[in-house]
């Protein structure tokens, strides 16, 4: 039970938009596509709608079991959320969510009192009950995306798929309506992807998250896994800030700055050149030297606005500047000023022993 | 922004300009446009309204008028179907030759209207491609050439060589109109529709219709404007036979040459009114394709918030 692609390549001319895409989200699953602009996650989505097809060969999209690959987008049963919504522009919000009830064949086609009794219902869910007569040129975008997902619930689909559902709402309404979303899937529990360029988005909401890049998963898992054990640099770097520490692995450790370092997934015994990964929130700053582990360090610039305090750092031996992230009582503990000198402490360190340009 | 505020000097000229242009502007538009408008219904009334009435309900005259809305009627529908299909073609899918159809659609703008009536008068001809092939000496389908032989089917200087020609003339009119509208839509809407389950009709007669009536219905004027003023090409493929090929532009030619000028001006009227109505139409097409618009830009206007 769950809602499956197998082999999917597309290309168009010399670009390949998806390069053998294998997925599979399980029934009632919350996943979401994360990844950059071009990475052919919006295309993934809607090669599973149905509204591009993939490049003959052997792909395959499995709807429960049933291979859907050549039925068209009006018959899969999918309901689809477009990033900008896409109401039809002249039909009320009760119209367009009783859309895709009225266009069914007479055969099944729910009669009148029955698709009035849904729509008001979804409208119930979507809390727009008093707009139902509004044009879609009436409601604020946050509303409107709620009528695009109603709609697409209104036909009962097998799987939803919302392609950044929150792309073009600013920062508050983001948050109030990614927490609905959240809330509505625990309701419905309907098997649900959706595509989205926010790593906030993906690791807040989804249940698992798959980071394409270039046309191909880089790594799919649970927002722990990927954040906490990310499979690249280029999904650590994704997931968030980052720092790069060139240094030198060797025998399962790196040096930077003087500074060894366990580097635990790196292999081999011959010294080469490295790339240190370090999130901004893993570097610790005092202002002793303490033991072997610190390097010294100027503070360039404080910016201590909300919970936590980002500090510009410049290393003292050359290297260029980094970020630290601290606590509000971290930061006001030590109180760091611009221009002062102070001890770098690298708390967690990752180095990738492959490839490591981002 | 005051807008009542004076507006800084260097945008502005002085009122002894802004009169100046304003008075010529005026003084031409009522010279070229009003002065001419005015004079055919002064004219038109100049031996009394019953003369007006015998010259338009001369037998020959309802003659050139049915002619005209015949040509009309069937020009205006086909164009209408053509435009839609080309202008949905062409804004919602992508294909070998897009560019090419875009360029001949607009043909018809670009030949002078002479050379599209001697292009059908070249092939339909009796001595034509396909009236060669439809003589009986040569007969490439005997069959057919035999029943239209037997009907006297002809096409030049015949009422079917005036509606071809209409046809052809009027041809860019819906799908000039369409196309921009269209492409300024996008897909998202019919891509909602297919995914919602609706089937080609359906998105089309639900969706995308609802979406280009006021474009559809501005286009559908002009083409109808064009289709009965149109002069030219009608002119080489009717051979202007009096009451049997006459369109109304045709007829009033006649009754001109024939020095019947209250009778030309009577006829002209005609066309003249049909000018006005048009140009009202067109007046409240455009204010409610206005509105709509300024519908969709509240839509953007609104903040995005719960």
């Amino acid at each position: 039970m769950s809602v499956e692609v197998k082999n999917i390549t597309k290309k168009y001319g010399r670009f390949t938009a998806l390069d053998n895409i294998n997925l599979k989200v399980e029934s009632g699953e919350l996943v979401a596509l994360l990844g950059p602009s071009g990475s052919g996650k919006t295309t993934l989505l809607r090669t599973i709608a149905g509204l591009e097809f993939p490049d003959p060969g052997n792909a395959q999209v499995l709807f429960y079991g049933e291979d859907v690959t050549a039925i068209p987008a009006s018959e899969r049963k999918a309901g689809f959320a477009f990033q900008h919504y896409a109401l039809f522009r002249h039909l009320s919000v009760f119209e367009n969510i009783a859309f895709g009830l009225r266009v069914r064949p007479k055969a099944t086609r729910p009669r009148e009192t029955e698709i009035r009794a849904r729509v008001e219902k979804l409208l119930n869910l979507i809390q727009l009950e008093p707009l139902g007569e509004r044009l879609p040129s009436q409601l604020s975008g946050g509303q409107r995306q709620r009528v695009a997902l109603a709609r697409a619930l209104a036909v009962e689909p097998k799987v939803l798929l919302l392609d950044e559902p929150f792309g073009a709402l600013d920062a508050k309404v983001r948050k109030d309506l990614r927490r609905w979303l959240r809330q509505l899937h625990r309701e419905i529990h309907l098997t649900t992807l959706f595509v989205t360029h926010d790593q906030e988005e993906a690791l807040e909401v989804a249940d698992r998250v798959a980071i394409l890049r270039d046309g191909h998963i880089e790594q799919i898992g649970t927002p722990e896994e990927i954040y906490d054990h990310p499979a690249s640099p280029f999904v650590y770097d994704f997931l968030g800030n980052v720092n790069l520490f060139s240094g030198r692995v060797k025998d399962g450790s790196v040096v930077i700055s003087g500074t060894e370092y366990a580097a635990p997934g790196t292999a081999g015994d011959t010294e080469a050149e490295a790339i240190a990964f370090v999130r901004p929130h893993d570097v610790r700053i005092t202002r002793e030297p303490g033991d072997q582990k610190t390097f010294p360090a100027l503070i360039v610039r404080c910016n201590a606005a909300g919970p936590i305090a980002n500090l510009e750092l410049e290393r003292l031996n050359g290297g260029g500047q980094f970020s630290a992230q601290l606590s509000k009582e971290e930061f006001q503990q030590l109180q760091p000023k611009a221009g002062e000198q102070v001890f770098v402490e690298l708390k967690k360190v990752k180095v990738f022993s492959e490839d490591y340009s981002i | 922004m005051n807008v009542n505020a004076p507006l800084p000097r260097s945008t502005t000229e002085s009122p002894l300009v802004r009169r100046l242009l304003i008075g010529v502007a005026l003084a031409f538009l009522s010279l070229f446009l009003f002065l001419p408008l005015i004079s055919v219904f002064v004219q038109a009334l100049a031996k009394g309204l019953a003369f007006y009435w015998h010259s338009v309900s001369d037998p020959m005259a309802l003659s050139a008028i049915k002619l005209t809305c015949l040509a009309a009627g069937i020009a205006v529908p086909l164009n209408c179907v053509f435009g839609v299909c080309a202008a949905w073609a062409i804004a919602k899918f992508d294909f070998r030759g897009r560019n090419i159809l875009l360029t001949l659609i607009d043909l018809p703008f670009s030949v002078s209207p002479v050379i599209s009536g001697l292009i059908y008068v070249l092939v339909f001809g009796a001595q034509g491609w396909l009236g060669l092939y439809l003589n009986a000496d040569h007969p490439a389908l005997p069959r057919l050439a035999n029943w239209l032989n037997d009907h006297d089917f002809k096409i030049i200087f015949a009422p079917p060589g005036i509606v071809l020609a209409t046809i052809f003339v009027t041809i860019p009119f819906v799908a000039r109109e369409l196309i921009p509208l269209m492409l300024a839509q996008g897909r998202t809407e019919e891509e909602a529709a297919r995914v919602l389950g609706a089937g080609g009709w359906q998105t089309f007669w639900r969706v995308t219709l609802p979406n280009i009536k006021w474009g559809l219905l501005y286009g559908i004027i002009l083409c109808n404007a064009r289709a009965m003023g149109e002069f030219g090409a009608v002119s080489v493929v009717s051979g202007k036979i009096r009451g049997r090929t006459n369109t109304l532009p045709l007829h009033i030619e006649a009754l001109y040459d024939d020095y019947n000028f209250t009778g030309a001006f009577a006829a002209a009227s005609l066309l003249a009114l049909l000018a006005l109505v048009t140009l009202g139409l067109k007046t409240w097409v455009e204010y409610k394709n206005a509105a709509a618009l300024s519908l969709e830009s509240q839509e953007r206007m609104v903040p995005t918030s719960l």
